[in-house]
C-alpha cells in the first residue's frame, strides 16, 4: 500500500503546459471540446441515417419512376388526393409538375421526415446536454470551474450546433450526389447544390428551433418534461401544418412558415427560412440565460399527481417493474392513440375521393402493392404502417426502462434479496409486454374511435392495432434478450437499431428489387393488413415466439454473466 | 484576521420547502471550519449558495469578499470543491477525468497531480464506472486539490473513503492548510471534524444553533462527575452548588451533573477525604447530540 507515502508538495508553483488547440477542438480540452467528443456516436447515426436515406431515396426513386409518364402518374396521384391530406408531408400544391422530379417526390413524400427526425434527435441532445449532467450530478463539478454557467451553456450549445450542421453537410453533398448520380436529366431530377443547401438548411432550422425550444424548457421541467414537451408541440405543430387545420397552431408552425421552401425543386422561401431561424436563436438564447440565472439542478418539473403504491408497485418484482413503466406506457399510448385517431378520422373522405377514379386507385396501386384504397380501411392500413415504427421504438424505451435497473446500479441491490436473476429478467420482460398491452390498448381506443368517425371499420381497427402490439412485444423480446446474454447498457439501443433497420428493409427492398428472403427477414412484411381484417398467422405466432424466447434466453444469459455495477 | 467566507442572513427556500435560513458565517483565512449538522439540515446547500450553483433568497455570501452571485468566476477560480453526492462520467478512465477538470482551470501542476495520484492510490486507468465507491470519491478529492486551491470547500469528503485513506486526507489537508490554504468542512461525522476543525458551527433545521470553537463547543455540555468518599456522603452541600443538577446518591458515591465551570465542585470536594474523583470531559458528539436530540450526556468512560 502506498497510500501513506507523502509525496513533498512543491514550494514553487510548476508552469502549466498549454492545451493544445485539437484538444479545445476535440477531446478534454474544454467543455466543448469533451461535448464534440461525446456526441461523435450520435453524430455518426444521424449522418449515416440521413445520408444514407438521402442516397437511397434517389436510387430508389429513380428505379420505380424511370419514365415521364410514371412520373405523370405521381402528378395525378397526388392531384386526386383531398386537399387537406395532399401536403402532410410536403407542400404537393406548389410543387405542382415539379413533383414527378426526383426533387419532387422526395420533398413530398420524404421531406417531413428528414426534419421530424433531425428535430427529434436535437431535442433529445438539447434537453439533456445540460439537465442531463445536472441530473446525474457531474454537472456541480463542472460549474465549479472558473467560468460561468453561461459560457458552460454556450460551449454545449456550440458543440451540439456543430455537430447538427456536419449532419446537415452531409446531407446537402447526399441528395446533390445522389440526384445526380440517379437522377434522370431529360425527367429535371438533378439538384443543384444550392437546392441540396436550401433543403439542409431547411432540416437544420427546424432541428434547431424545436431543439431551442427543448433547451428552453430544460432548466424548468428537467430533461424527460422538456423533451416530451418538445417532442409534442413538434409533431402537433406539423400535423396542424400538414392538415392545415387554422387556427393559432398552424399560425405558430415552424412548417407552415416555411410551407412555400421547397429547394428540391427550385423554390426558395428565405423570409420564411429566416423566421424559423430568429425564433430557434431566440428559444436558443432563453435556454442558455435560464440556465443562468437559475439554480442549478433545480426543476419545476412537471407537476404529475402522486400515484397511489398500489399503481406504483411495490409488491413484487413485476409490479415493481411495471410501475416503473407505467408513464412511459402512458406517454407512448397517448400519444400515438391521438395520432391514430386523426389519421383514422380522415381515411374516409380519402377513400370516397380516389375509390371514384379507378386510374388513380391503380396508381396508387403500383407505388403501395397490395393495399385496397377504394377503402378506408385500406388507406388505414397504409398509414398504421408507418406506426410500426413508433411502437418499435417504445418498445426499445421499454427495454431501456428494464435496462436501467443494472445500468443506475439498482441491480444488486435488487438481488441481494431472495429475487433471482433470472426471475428479475422474465418480471421485467413481463411488465414490459404489459406496458406494450397498455400503450396498444390506448393506441387501439383512439384509432377506433378516429376510424368509427372516418368511415373504416372500428373493429377491424381495434383490433388491427394489436399487430403493433404484437411487433412491439417482439422488440421487447430481442432487447432483454441482449440485455441478458450480453449487456444491459446495450440492450435498447440494439432495439431501436432492429426497429430501423426492420422498417428500411420493409420500405426499399421492393422498389430497389432486392431478393425476396431479404425483404422477408423484416418481421413488418409478415403482418398482414390487419386494419382490414387480413391477418398473417406467421407474423402472429413470429412476434410470440420472438417475445417469449428472447426473454427466457436473456433470464438464461443473465445466470451466466457478471452483474453489472 | 480576513474572513475568507461570510454569509450574512443567507436564506434559501425551495417553494414550501426549508432550505436554510439566515445563515450567519465568518471564516477566517488559513482556518479549518467544520460545518456540521445531521443529513437535510441545510449544510449543502449553504455551500451551493456560496459557489453561487444556487441564488439565495435573501442575505448573500461573500467569498475572498465577494459576492457569490456577482462574479461566481472569481471564486471559482480560487476554490476546490467536492459535492457531497456527483457521478462523474462513466466512460472516461480516472485521468482522463482528471486531465478534463485540470483543462477547465486550464492546466494544473501535472507533478503535483501525479503526487495526489500516487499519495491516494489511484489507478487512473481505469474507466470510472469500474471504480469501487471509495475510488470514486478519490477522483473527487484529486479533482479539488490539484489546481492547489486557496480555499476547499468539502462537502462530506470522505465519504466511502476507508479509514486509511481518510488519513492520508487528513494529512493532506493540514499541508494544505500550512502552506496557507482555507478550509470549510462540512460533514455530519462528529469524530472527523473534531479532529481537523478548529471552529465549528451546527446546522439544525436550516439554522446555525452554535458557532464555536471546538474546545468552546465541548464546554457547552455537563460535564459528569463522580466523587466516591470514604465516608457519609454530603449530598445537599453539592446540591447547592451553582450549575451541579441530577444528584444521585449511591452508598458513598455522589453522582452529578455539573454545568459549566467545575471549580466549585472541586473546591467543595476537597474538604472531604476522597477515594476517586472522575470528571468526564464529553466529546463533540455528545455535544452534538445534547443539542440536537436533548440526549443527555452520560458517563460511559473513565476519562479523568
Amino acid at each position: 500500500m502506498a497510500i501513506s507515502a507523502g509525496a513533498p508538495r512543491p514550494t514553487v508553483a510548476a508552469s502549466f503546459p498549454p492545451i493544445p488547440l485539437h484538444r479545445r477542438l476535440y477531446g478534454f480540452g474544454s467543455v466543448y471540446g469533451k461535448t464534440i467528443r461525446d456526441s461523435r456516436l450520435a453524430v455518426i447515426i444521424a449522418a449515416g441515417l440521413f445520408g444514407g436515406l438521402s442516397l437511397v431515396l434517389g436510387a430508389a426513386i429513380g428505379t420505380v419512376f424511370p419514365t415521364p409518364a410514371a412520373r405523370l402518374e405521381v402528378d395525378k396521384l397526388v392531384g386526386s388526393m383531398p386537399a387537406s391530406m395532399v401536403n402532410l408531408f410536403g407542400n404537393a400544391t406548389l410543387m405542382g409538375p415539379k413533383l414527378g422530379t426526383l426533387g419532387g417526390y422526395m420533398s413530398w413524400k420524404y421531406g417531413a421526415l428528414f426534419g421530424l427526425g433531425a428535430g427529434l434527435w436535437s431535442i433529445l441532445a438539447l434537453s439533456g446536454t445540460l439537465a442531463g449532467e445536472s441530473a446525474r450530478g457531474s454537472l456541480d463539478f463542472v460549474a465549479a470551474a472558473p467560468f460561468g454557467k453561461r459560457r458552460i451553456a454556450l460551449e454545449k450549445l456550440a458543440a451540439h450546433l456543430t455537430m447538427l450542421w456536419l449532419a446537415m453537410a452531409v446531407i446537402a453533398v447526399m441528395v446533390f450526389v445522389s440526384s445526380n448520380v440517379f437522377g434522370d436529366p431529360s425527367l429535371g431530377d438533378p439538384i443543384p447544390l444550392g437546392g441540396s443547401i436550401g433543403f439542409a438548411l431547411w432540416v437544420g432550422f427546424i432541428a434547431m428551433c424545436f431543439g431551442g425550444l427543448a433547451l428552453a424548457l430544460a432548466p424548468l421541467l428537467g430533461r424527460a418534461g422538456s423533451a416530451a414537451v418538445a417532442g409534442i408541440v413538434m409533431v402537433a405543430l406539423w400535423v396542424a401544418s400538414g392538415l392545415n387545420v387554422g387556427g393559432p397552431l398552424v399560425a405558430v408552425s415552424p412548417f407552415h412558415w416555411t410551407v412555400n421552401h421547397i429547394p428540391l425543386v427550385g423554390f426558395y422561401d428565405w423570409t420564411g427560412l429566416a423566421t424559423v431561424g430568429v425564433v430557434a436563436v431566440i428559444f436558443l438564447v432563453i435556454g442558455v440565460e435560464l440556465f443562468r440565472r437559475r439554480d442549478l439542478g433545480v426543476t419545476a418539473g412537471l407537476s404529475l399527481p402522486a400515484l397511489p403504491k398500489d399503481v406504483l408497485g411495490v409488491r413484487g418484482p413485476v409490479a415493481r417493474a411495471f410501475g416503473d413503466q407505467l408513464p412511459r406506457a402512458l406517454a407512448w399510448g397517448l400519444g400515438m392513440g391521438l395520432m391514430g385517431g386523426l389519421l383514422a378520422s380522415l381515411v374516409g373522405s380519402f377513400a370516397n375521393q380516389v375509390g371514384k377514379d379507378t386510374t388513380i386507385t391503380k396508381t396508387f396501386a403500383t407505388i403501395f402493392p397490395g393495399y385496397d384504397f377504394a377503402t378506408a380501411g385500406g388507406w388505414l392500413q397504409l398509414y398504421v404502417a408507418l406506426f410500426y415504427i413508433a411502437a418499435g421504438f417504445a418498445a426499445a424505451t421499454f427495454v431501456s426502462k428494464w435496462a436501467s435497473d443494472e445500468t443506475e446500479g439498482r441491480l444488486e441491490e435488487v438481488l441481494a434479496g431472495p429475487t433471482s436473476r433470472a426471475r428479475w429478467v422474465i418480471a421485467g420482460g413481463v411488465a414490459a409486454v404489459g406496458a406494450v398491452v397498455l400503450m396498444t390498448a390506448i393506441l387501439a381506443l383512439g384509432i377506433g374511435l378516429g376510424a368509427s368517425t372516418g368511415g373504416a371499420t372500428a373493429g377491424d381497427a381495434i383490433l388491427g392495432s394489436a399487430s403493433l402490439g404484437l411487433y412491439a412485444v417482439a422488440i421487447v423480446g430481442i432487447g432483454v434478450a441482449v440485455g441478458g446474454l450480453w449487456r444491459t447498457s446495450l440492450a435498447a439501443e440494439i432495439a431501436a437499431l432492429v426497429v430501423v433497420a426492420t422498417y428500411l428493409i420493409d420500405l426499399l427492398a421492393p422498389p430497389l428489387k432486392m431478393p425476396d428472403w431479404f425483404h422477408q427477414l423484416a418481421l413488418t412484411a409478415h403482418m398482414g393488413q390487419p386494419m382490414v381484417g387480413q391477418w398473417d398467422a406467421f407474423g402472429i405466432v413470429a412476434c410470440v415466439v420472438i417475445a417469449v424466447v428472447g426473454i427466457l434466453l436473456g433470464a438464461w444469459g443473465v445466470t451466466r454473466r457478471d452483474v453489472a455495477r | 484576521m480576513t474572513a475568507v467566507i461570510q454569509t450574512e442572513k443567507l436564506t434559501k427556500s425551495y417553494g414550501s420547502h426549508r432550505g436554510i435560513i439566515d445563515v450567519d458565517l465568518q471564516v477566517a483565512q488559513g482556518e479549518v471550519f467544520g460545518f456540521l449538522g445531521p443529513n437535510g439540515a441545510g449544510k449543502t446547500t449553504t455551500i451551493r449558495t456560496m459557489l453561487d450553483l444556487i441564488r439565495p433568497t435573501s442575505g448573500r455570501a461573500l467569498v475572498f469578499g465577494i459576492e457569490s452571485s456577482a462574479d461566481p468566476v472569481a471564486i471559482h477560480r480560487r476554490v476546490g470543491y467536492i459535492p457531497g453526492e456527483f457521478a462523474l462520467y462513466d466512460r472516461l478512465t480516472g485521468s482522463q477525468t482528471l486531465e478534463y477538470f485540470a483543462n477547465l482551470r486550464g492546466g494544473v501542476d501535472r507533478a503535483y497531480q501525479a503526487s495526489l495520484i500516487e499519495r491516494f492510490d489511484l489507478d487512473p486507468s481505469r474507466r470510472y464506472k469500474e471504480y469501487s465507491k471509495g475510488n470514486k470519491q478519490k477522483v473527487g478529492v484529486i479533482i479539488a486539490l490539484q489546481h492547489r486551491p486557496e480555499l476547499l470547500l468539502l462537502d462530506e469528503p470522505t465519504s466511502g473513503l476507508d479509514p486509511l485513506v481518510q488519513q492520508t486526507f487528513f494529512a493532506t489537508l493540514r499541508e494544505t492548510v500550512q502552506s496557507g490554504a482555507t478550509v470549510f468542512l462540512s460533514s455530519h461525522i462528529l469524530s472527523e471534524v473534531e479532529k481537523s476543525a478548529d471552529r465549528v458551527a451546527i446546522i439544525r433545521d436550516g439554522c446555525i444553533v452554535k458557532t464555536d470553537t471546538v474546545e468552546g463547543l465541548r464546554d457547552l455540555a455537563h460535564h459528569q462527575v463522580e466523587l466516591r468518599f470514604a465516608g457519609p456522603v454530603p449530598a445537599d452541600e453539592f446540591a447547592a452548588l451553582p450549575g451541579v443538577s441530577d444528584l444521585v446518591a449511591d452508598d458513598h458515591v455522589l453522582r452529578m451533573r455539573v454545568a459549566g465551570a467545575i471549580t466549585p465542585v472541586v473546591r467543595a470536594a476537597a474538604r472531604y477525604e476522597l477515594l476517586d474523583f472522575v470528571s468526564r470531559e464529553p466529546s463533540l458528539e455528545e455535544t452534538f447530540l445534547a443539542q440536537y436530540g436533548q440526549v443527555p450526556v452520560e458517563v460511559t468512560g473513565d476519562g479523568h
